[in-house]
């Protein structure tokens, strides 16, 4: 076995490979580019090495620094992680003729798989069910019309080098064919520099079903079993989980087999993915093989029960496999959220900066997991992937893992950047994704305008209200306590509140209930109540408890007079008053919106270092407009509400006065 | 006795219906609280004891002897909040437009004159059209009478005034001499002259909520404290105020059972200050992460932002806090940013509250615009106050602490009592780049040199050590004890005895 491995990778997968390589003994190397020399792969790591700068172009993709930095360190071999390296053939080639282990692929294994078209003909020598299509050169729009025909509509147009949606094209009849290839092959040219496409049928309603499968140098395969990843938007995957509920087990077992039919076709020595596209009639073909560790295979590792990156780094190291495909389980039910740095809000736009507050969900053995490579205090930087981290739970079945799942959304609190978490907590409450009816299709499908934080259905706003009336009643029980108080005059709480949540108003009757020495508060309201017990204490952003015997957990934060409660995907301002104080409110009038201002107007005199927008420009609110150099600061200047910019005023270099216009919005 | 009671019973009616429900309504319809539902939001649930109900003007001009409401257009008495006692007076503008007549004033100044007494605040909810004219000079001689006892008040009991309506002319100067001004947006308005004048005079077009509106206030002139969206949510929140508020001069700060453990520890904090010293941080994220359960009742947020000001507890007392912010302006001390600072840690030092203060300081705030503005001696109301200041002082520097601006931020110098520094700060008389510039002005032309030299200074004085080497910093502390370090110095501070020379008054550069 390896006495020391280099992980070229950083974030949440470098930190994972880092913790199985302690658990074996395995002495770890961390890389790591100057923008990450306070990330928390560094820190985890025995040893780190600067591989420069922060572009990863200049840094984690540059193979002659990471294989300087394995002979500086006398790493035995390489986890490269996902992403970066992983999957070039080129670095794992010249990895073995420099001594040093790859713990993946063979190159010649991941070089045939790299190429779309070659990996499609080596699944048809496979027997490997793949897609009807046509996979030779097409000479033209002319040529690409009879072989859609051939195949039969709907198809698809898509670059041979494409990926990630690019260089895509969907035809239902002639025309859109003929159109569609001059454009695919235009585009692929620009794209990719490689202008081959091709066509092949499109599945309707289709599923994204991947199958782990994990061979050795001693000729040995096993899959273990299916992830469904079909919850995705614009092809990044949001919500994967195993095993897939659409999957019957003879399906699994075709699709299995084949999965390593194909891997035994290139002598697959690793863990690899094998990617099919499922219709509606659970017809499944193959899509493409990725020969690489995957962000969602910790759901794999919790059915199974297997450690993935100890697998790779045995067969690496020329160990057999330790498990016939007679052993590889299915137990229960597991589910990961990509929790992504982005402001699900506002587009998804990625949101980078401070992590004012990073609290993940408390891990449970069995059943909650959370794979992280950021920590409160660290920096999200624009250079990387938005994903921050994952969240990955299991149930005994889905229901049950669905639920492990809203309990640690609800419980991971993120302050500083934005995160997903709001939309996959409304995922998980959706009916559609409960019922486990859903197709790639699904997330545009359901929220064709994006996502509308005012849209989320709560179940019981009552309970969210009467959780605000806890702790507004906390803090009064405190505030009644403090000290200097003239006697005899203490003030008497009432039980009557009122609760205003946006427009609806929820009055309720609110008591103490002494059990032992615990308190517990009973909220009555119209046709309800909730006992609710908590060790809330004042401050802290989550709320757990119980409410009527039950375990709850949500987010509140006190802003003024308003709780800002968030739970299950739902974000609400709660205000709780004195019923008589909801009398005298309501005679106060409602506020039209602040006259939006026109202008960015300089706050300081300085030195406009940069203008970040240009003329026509569509800008969200909180994006950078400018950056001024005053005092030698930088100070960077954000759109207050979505805006578009009519004019330019000032250029940068220019000295500013205070109020001086700099950019003007339609 | 049965008729006496009925009358009683009469005249309390009349008077709670203030100017009668027509002028009611149209309150209401102006967004505002009449004046007695505005104490019954303020005070705790029937706590309100009123005095005076009774008083009625003994104006005979112009027609006045037949028009009287009893309570002539003020609601005065006591109450509590929270249990402690408050005085509280209430303009009703259905009464005469709340307009303060001689009795009008004389009942304000009764309920001041009490509260002084027994050394409990003064909160005033003005809503009123200005001078009764019809009484001429009898009522200007009322103002001056609740001037006076303004003065007199002054740092013995708080006095907090909320704008909620309007407030013109001579009436202005008292909630000015209030130790806290807090206005409702859109309903309240303050000026000394009203817009006609301004457009008779400078020929200037300008609205009452421009001349003299709650955002004015509280983001040009800095007039007021805080801004509030309407009559309720203002109360409620001066509430809070409230009890973060000593009763008087004499009184230590109040406490809350503290539920924040003293010796929590906050890791983020160590990554908080960028490696790069040009980089700006917000210094609310330390404030917060610092005081107990994240609650920090900030003032003047809107005003001068390149210091923070606010109240905020440590193991459940009060203390006061003082920030630069290197968000804005860097965080250098200008005329705004000193006197807004400078009032704080007056109000501090005289109501017994420790104050605490972090510094990232660049300097003062260079050009004309200062100068000619006078920042030498609006700087130095700063430097004053931190001297002058008694109460126990712990000081946090976080990076930059430069010049002149590192000995006004309650340096050892000016009796600092605990004076900790995280591992970045630099104390220094400037920063590395201008100081090399002076020192070796002779190798300008060389700029390799010239780097060569700032990165010696850097090493030599960016850096807590030269400053605690001389004692001016009591330890080097790790920015995530901050807390734990602050709640010990407070505990050891508790009876802090420290007594300036007597005198009349000193002479603060005002």
């Amino acid at each position: 076995m390896f006495k020391k491995i280099l992980i070229a990778n950083r974030g949440e997968i470098a930190c994972r490979v880092i913790k199985t390589a302690r658990k074996m003994g395995i002495k770890t190397v961390a890389v790591y580019s100057e923008a990450d020399k306070e990330a928390m792969h560094v820190a985890l790591a025995d040893e780190a090495v600067c591989i420069g700068p922060a572009a990863s172009k200049e840094s984690y993709l540059v193979m002659d620094k990471i294989i300087a930095a394995c002979k500086q360190t006398g790493a035995e071999a390489v986890h490269p992680g996902y992403g970066f390296l992983s999957e070039n053939a080129v670095f794992s080639r010249r990895l073995e003729e420099e001594g040093v282990k790859f713990i993946g692929p063979k190159h010649y294994s991941s070089s045939k798989m790299g190429d779309k078209i070659e990996s499609k003909k080596l699944a048809l020598e496979a027997k490997v069910n793949t897609i009807p299509g046509y996979n030779d050169a097409i000479s033209g729009p002319e040529e690409a019309v009879k072989i859609a025909q051939g195949i039969g509509y709907p198809v698809m147009i898509k670059a041979s080098a494409g990926g990630g949606g690019k260089g895509l094209r969907v035809a239902f009849n002639d025309k859109e064919a003929f159109e569609g290839f001059s454009s695919c092959v235009n585009e692929a040219k620009n794209a990719f520099g490689d202008d081959r496409v091709f066509i092949e049928k499109y599945v309707l309603e289709p599923r994204h079903i991947e199958f782990q499968v994990l061979g050795d140098s001693h000729g040995n395969y096993v899959y273990l079993n299916e992830r469904d990843c079909s919850i995705q938007r614009r092809h990044q995957k949001v919500i994967e989980e195993a095993p897939s509920p659409f999957i019957d087990p003879a399906t699994r077992k075709a699709m299995g087999e084949q999965a390593v039919a194909l891997a035994r076709a290139v002598n697959y020595e690793s863990a690899g993915t094998v990617e099919f596209v499922v219709g509606s009639d659970k017809s499944f073909y193959f899509l493409e093989m990725n020969t690489r560790l995957q962000v969602e295979h910790p759901v794999t590792e919790f059915i199974t029960g297997l450690d993935l990156v100890e697998l790779m780094i045995r067969v690496a190291a020329g160990e057999k496999l330790p498990i016939t495909q007679a052993d590889v389980k299915l137990d229960g039910w597991s589910m990961e959220c990509r929790i992504n740095a982005e402001d699900p809000f506002r587009g998804f736009l990625p949101s980078t900066g401070r992590l004012v507050k990073f609290q993940p969900p408390a891990e449970v053995p069995g059943q909650v997991r959370v794979d992280t490579g950021v920590y409160e205090g660290g920096e999200i930087s624009m250079y990387y992937d938005s994903m921050i981290a994952k969240l990955i739970v299991h149930g005994k079945d889905r229901a049950e893992a669905i639920q492990r799942m809203r309990e640690g959304l609800n419980a991971f609190y993120i302050r500083g950047v934005s995160s997903s978490i709001p939309f996959q907590a409304a995922l998980m409450q959706h009916p559609r994704f409960c019922g486990g009816n859903f197709h790639t299709g699904f997330i545009p499908e359901e929220y064709p305008k994006g996502f509308i934080a005012e849209e989320v259905p709560h179940e019981d706003f009552g309970f969210l209200a009467a959780v605000a009336a806890f702790a507004r009643r906390k803090y009064i029980d405190r505030a009644v306590q403090i000290s200097n108080q003239a006697r005899g005059l203490g003030r008497k709480v009432g039980t009557d509140w009122t609760v205003l949540i946006g427009n609806d108003k929820f009055p309720l009757k609110l008591t103490t209930v002494q059990d032992g020495t615990s308190t517990s508060y009973l909220v009555e309201m119209e046709g309800r109540s909730y006992l609710l017990a908590s060790n809330w204490r004042f401050g802290d952003p989550l709320f757990t408890g119980t409410c009527n015997g039950q375990p709850i957990c949500l987010q509140i934060e006190r802003i003024g007079l308003v709780f800002r409660i968030a739970h299950n995907g739902v974000i609400c301002k709660a205000t709780v008053m004195t019923t008589r104080a909801a009398e005298l409110l309501a005679l106060m009038p409602v506020k039209a919106a602040p006259d939006l201002s026109k202008f960015l107007l300089s706050p300081m005199p300085g030195l406009l270092r940069e203008v970040a927008v240009k003329v026509g420009q569509e800008v969200k609110a909180g994006e950078k407009l400018a950056v001024i150099e005053a005092m030698k600061m930088e100070n960077i200047l954000k759109a207050d509400q979505d805006c578009k910019v009519k004019k330019v005023e000032a250029a940068a270099g220019e000295s500013l006065s205070v109020d001086q216009v700099i950019i003007e919005f339609e | 006795m049965h008729d006496i009671i009925q009358q009683l019973e009469n005249k309390r009616g009349l008077a709670r219906l203030g100017g009668g429900q027509k002028r009611i309504d149209s309150q209401h319809k102006k967004g505002k609280l009449t004046a007695r539902e505005r104490i019954e939001l303020l005070l705790d649930p029937e706590s309100f004891e009123e005095w005076d109900m009774f008083k009625e003007h003994r104006c005979t001009d112009f027609g006045m002897e037949a028009d009287k409401t009893p309570g002539d257009g003020v609601v005065t008495g006591y109450g509590t909040v929270n249990g402690r006692v408050v005085f509280v007076f209430s303009q009703d503008f259905t009464v005469f437009g709340g307009s303060l007549s001689e009795t009008h004033a004389e009942k304000i100044c009764k309920i001041m004159d009490h509260a002084i007494k027994v050394g409990a605040p003064v909160i005033g909810l003005n809503d009123s059209g200005g001078a009764r004219i019809q009484e001429g000079v009898a009522s200007l001689g009322g103002y001056a009478d609740v001037f006076q006892r303004n003065v007199m008040a002054s740092g013995v009991v708080p006095q907090i005034s909320m704008i909620m309506g309007p407030c013109a002319g001579g009436a202005v100067y008292s909630p000015s001499m209030t130790d806290f001004i807090f206005m409702v947006k859109d309903s309240s308005y303050m000026f000394v002259t009203g817009p006609e004048v301004v457009k008779t005079v400078t020929h200037e077009e300008v609205t009452a909520e421009e001349l003299g509106g709650a955002v004015t206030h509280t983001t040009k002139s800095g007039v007021a404290d805080l801004a509030f969206e309407n009559d309720v949510e203002a109360l409620m929140m001066l509430r809070r105020l409230i009890g973060f508020l000593p009763s008087n001069n004499r009184e230590k700060p109040p406490v809350v059972p503290p539920f924040d453990p003293t010796d929590r520890i906050d890791h983020s904090l160590d990554t908080l200050v960028p490696a790069n010293p040009n980089m700006p941080y917000n210094m609310k994220e330390l404030i917060i992460k610092v005081v107990d359960d994240g609650d920090f009742f900030e003032l003047q947020p809107d005003y001068a932002k390149n210091i923070v000001i606010g109240f905020a507890r440590m193991d459940g007392t009060t203390i006061g806090v003082v920030a630069n912010q290197p968000l804005v302006l860097a965080g250098c001390l200008d005329i705004k940013s000193s006197i807004k600072a400078a009032r704080f840690v007056r109000f501090c030092d005289a109501f017994n509250i420790p104050v605490v203060t972090f510094v990232d300081v660049p300097g003062f705030m260079p050009g004309t615009t200062q100068e000619y503005g006078g920042i030498i001696k609006h700087g130095a109301k700063l430097l004053y106050a931190y001297a002058e200041c008694t109460v126990p002082k712990i000081t946090v520097i976080t990076r930059k602490a430069y010049g002149g601006a590192y000995d006004v931020m309650s340096s050892k110098h000016l009796r600092g009592d605990v004076n900790f520094a995280w591992p970045s700060a630099e104390i220094a008389v400037m920063g590395p780049k201008g100081a090399v510039e002076i020192i070796f002005r002779d190798e300008k032309g060389d700029p390799a040199k010239l780097a060569e030299r700032e990165a010696e200074y850097k090493a030599k004085f960016a850096n807590p050590f030269v400053a605690g080497a001389r004692g001016f910093i009591d330890d080097v502390i790790q920015p995530h004890e901050t807390r734990k370090r602050i709640c010990r110095s407070l505990a050891m501070l508790k009876e802090k005895k420290l007594e300036n020379p007597w005198r009349k008054h000193g002479n603060i550069p005002l």
